[in-house]
């Protein structure tokens, strides 16, 4: 997980009450967690409701979370699945995510020009691609290359099947490449 | 290494070059991938392309490319807690107080109002419906519709912002305008009239309200509506059917006005009849013998002169006062001096507090004997328990009212509280907002247009009295306990320092110039705290992510392309 250690203290403080540490555990977790919202969710004020309701289960859950876990793994975990169901409530995923992940036909990129697309892009550019794609796409990137979840999990968080998940994630690349070719173009339309 | 493209070479696909990279292929099938790329340069440039693209893919999104949102930083201290057992007691008093508050002040005040002429069974209805003072509103209640309106929709937008989409937002609001635009009634027959010198003539009538402002303005003619003025020198000779609103310096009223006259100027006089009830706050307040008023006079003056007819009660706060006329009702007056002239009539109870007995002719002819009680002057040796015990609830309902604001407003709160350790910036705005803005409050409500923002600013001016001591308050608990890092914690302060403020402030004569001083200062930084949010905020610089390097682990026992 990006940069945070393990706070089995602070869990065992916030359970006995320790509202000083409650405030210690949110203000070590929020930044990360207002990240991840902020790239799985379409806008900024959905990001900042999804904080603060994932903060909200958090506190009501963290009673029954068990400490031989890894913190981190079970809070994005948390994370993911909430934002996946607000999505999923909303129906504001693409319909491009309805279609069966079985039948997407991929047509292998020419490693040459994978090489140029994603040579010197930067992250800027990348997160403005990220906000193009259809929700599973995103959402799966999120979770596999933000919050280092393993495939197992991603496959429970968007109820997929586990070997599948590889094809949704190299779908959502795809996707990416699509959006960053267009950005691309339209930039260099721009300066001419 | 060699270059195997021949058409019997089978490549693996990008899925399973990809499952390679994130390290989730069996180990034989791996192994089967690495024996492969150590020939393919094809096979080996699209790997180290995904390789690639996860590392960019993970250097993008950690990336810290926007500070946690003000309002995500303090809410953990919003978070659901019990409420302790001092809150309950604290909010017992404040009711308490609240209670006091009401029938101590609140309602003698309606109570008198009301046998004023001004009717209503609550203090609400009395300001907002019943009181013809504010009928002045009518004018304008487009506006205030307008703003009840969006300001609900605001609400109700902020409730349900989760639900919408920003374009779904921005349609809302859209359609909202465009329904009150619909709604929104047709011109009426309102007439404005601004010039030097305004005048209705004699012969002419005007169907409608009239608005006028001028230096001099004279109403000689027939108004069939309300009459709303601003200007220095008002006559209103003619008929005006309505009521007469009036801002100026002196008001003559020589003909009918049937309705209601409320006023804020220096001299008023009345030498005509006015239908229903007058109400006036000026310098010098005349009825004249020929005058007439057919219901009450509420005045607040410093010179009282009632020489002609009231039909029912005066009310009536002064200097000096003489009556002279007949009063169909009650007397009740409060003040410097009176004196009741032989040619007085009140035919209801008569009453007067003040410094000195009322001098009351021997030829006035009153209903029952005048009700004399000497003005108390309270001096800080004569207080009681009971003045003390009060203090207490007081000091209650302040802690009540501290909690509220900043459990509703916690980030401003506390910058608000951090700005008062910044005496001079504070103390100097404190003094500028303290006596500058209940002035221009004033002069905005002279003019009918500003009349709403005027008593919307002394409004939240009067509010901000109060919370200025709260928010001193906390800074004081803060120096004494330290800083407080979350909200609980700073209500916890703010309660402690306003417990010693308010005490400070029960001290005999040193209480009032500290409480000047409070007030002053906690003024001072709210306005900073406000000053400050409406600057434009620089966002912070980003930090550098350093870009990983390319060369990542392998699964083990594989090689990429023999390397």
């Amino acid at each position: 997980m990006p940069g945070i250690t393990e706070p089995k203290d602070l869990i065992v403080r916030v359970r006995a009450g320790d509202t000083q540490a409650w405030g210690d555990l949110y203000r070590e977790y929020a930044p990360a967690m207002f990240r991840f919202c902020r790239r799985a969710l379409p806008t900024r004020e959905d990001a900042e409701d999804a904080t603060m309701e994932i903060f909200m289960k958090l506190r009501e859950k963290l009673a029954r979370f068990d400490t031989d876990r890894s913190f981190t793994a079970w809070l994005y975990k948390v994370a993911a699945n909430h934002c996946w169901d607000m999505l999923r409530r909303r129906k504001a995923r693409h319909d491009k995510d309805t279609e069966d992940v079985e039948e997407l036909p991929l047509e292998a990129p020419e490693p040459n020009q994978l090489e140029r697309l994603i040579e010197e892009r930067t992250g800027e550019e990348v997160r403005k691609a990220l906000s193009k794609l259809g929700a599973r796409a995103r959402m799966a990137l999120v979770m596999r290359y933000y919050s280092d979840m393993s495939y197992d999990e991603i496959a429970d968080a968007l109820g997929v099947r586990r070997p599948f998940v590889g094809v949704v994630l190299l779908r959502a690349r795809h996707e990416l490449r699509q959006a960053l070719t267009e950005n691309n173009a339209l930039a260099v339309g721009g300066t001419r | 290494m060699s270059d195997v493209d021949n058409a019997n070479e089978k490549h693996p696909d990008e899925i399973t070059l990809l499952l390679y990279v994130e390290r989730q292929l069996e180990r034989e099938a791996a192994h089967e991938v690495s024996l492969h790329t150590q020939t393919c340069t094809r096979c080996l440039t699209l790997l180290r392309a995904l390789d690639r693209e996860s590392r960019l893919l993970t250097r993008s999104m950690v990336e810290e490319d926007e500070p946690l949102p003000a309002r995500l930083t303090e809410f953990h201290d919003k978070a659901k807690r019990s409420m302790q057992w001092i809150w309950g007691v604290v909010f017992g008093l404040a009711v308490l107080g609240v209670y006091a508050l009401y029938t101590g002040y609140i309602e003698p005040w309606e109570q008198q109002l009301e046998q004023a002429g001004f009717g209503g069974s609550n203090l609400v209805s009395l300001l907002v419906f019943q009181g013809a003072f504010w009928k002045g509103w009518q004018s304008m209640v487009t506006l205030v519709e307008l703003v009840a309106v969006m300001s609900i929709a605001g609400f109700g937008l902020f409730a349900i912002r989760r639900y919408l989409r920003r374009g779904a937002a921005l349609a809302v609001v859209f359609a909202s305008l465009g329904l009150i635009a619909s709604f929104a009634p047709r011109s009426s027959a309102s007439e404005f009239r601004n010039a030097q010198t305004v005048e209705i003539k004699k012969d002419q009538t005007i169907k409608g309200d009239l608005f006028a402002t001028g230096e001099i303005v004279h109403v000689a003619g027939t108004v069939d509506g309300d009459v709303y003025i601003a200007g220095k020198q008002v006559e209103v000779s003619g008929h005006v059917t309505g009521d007469v609103i009036c801002a100026c310096q002196s008001l003559r009223i020589s003909g009918q006005v049937d309705g209601n006259v409320r006023s804020a100027l220096n001299n008023l006089t009345i030498t005509g009849s006015v239908g229903h009830s007058v109400t006036c706050f000026s310098e010098t307040l005349t009825l004249d013998p020929g005058g007439k008023i057919g219901k009450s006079l509420t005045s607040f003056s410093e010179s009282l002169n009632v020489g002609g007819s009231l039909g029912r009660d005066l009310l009536a706060f002064f200097k000096s006062g003489v009556v002279e006329g007949n009063i169909g009702g009650d007397l009740r007056t409060k003040g410097g001096s009176l004196r009741i002239a032989d040619s007085a009539s009140i035919d209801g109870k008569a009453s007067w507090i003040g410094d000195n007995p009322a001098e009351v002719a021997s030829g006035a002819k009153l209903a029952s004997p005048l009700e004399y009680k000497k003005f108390e002057h309270r001096s800080g040796a004569d207080r009681g328990a009971g003045y003390y015990v009060w203090r207490v609830i007081w000091a209650a309902a302040f802690i009540l009212f501290g909690l509220v604001l900043i459990s509703v407003m916690p980030l401003f709160s506390r910058e608000a509280t951090d700005n008062v350790e910044n005496v001079g910036a504070s103390f100097g705005l404190g003094v500028l907002v303290a006596f500058a803005v209940p002035i221009a409050a004033v002069i905005a409500c002279v003019t009918v247009v500003g009349l709403f923002v005027g008593l919307s600013s002394l409004f939240l001016w009067y509010a901000s009295l109060y919370f200025a001591q709260i928010i001193v308050g906390a800074a004081v608990g803060q120096w004494i306990l330290g800083r407080a890092h979350e909200t609980w914690g700073l209500i916890g302060r703010m309660t402690v320092g306003v417990i010693l403020l308010r005490a400070g402030m029960a001290l005999p004569y040193l209480g009032t110039w500290l409480k000047i001083a409070v007030i002053v200062w906690g003024i001072g930084a709210i306005s900073l705290a406000i000053y400050r949010r409406l600057q434009p905020v620089m966002a912070p610089s980003i930090p550098a992510v350093p870009t990983a390097p390319l060369s990542a682990p392998l699964p083990p026992n594989t090689t990429v392309g023999g390397i």
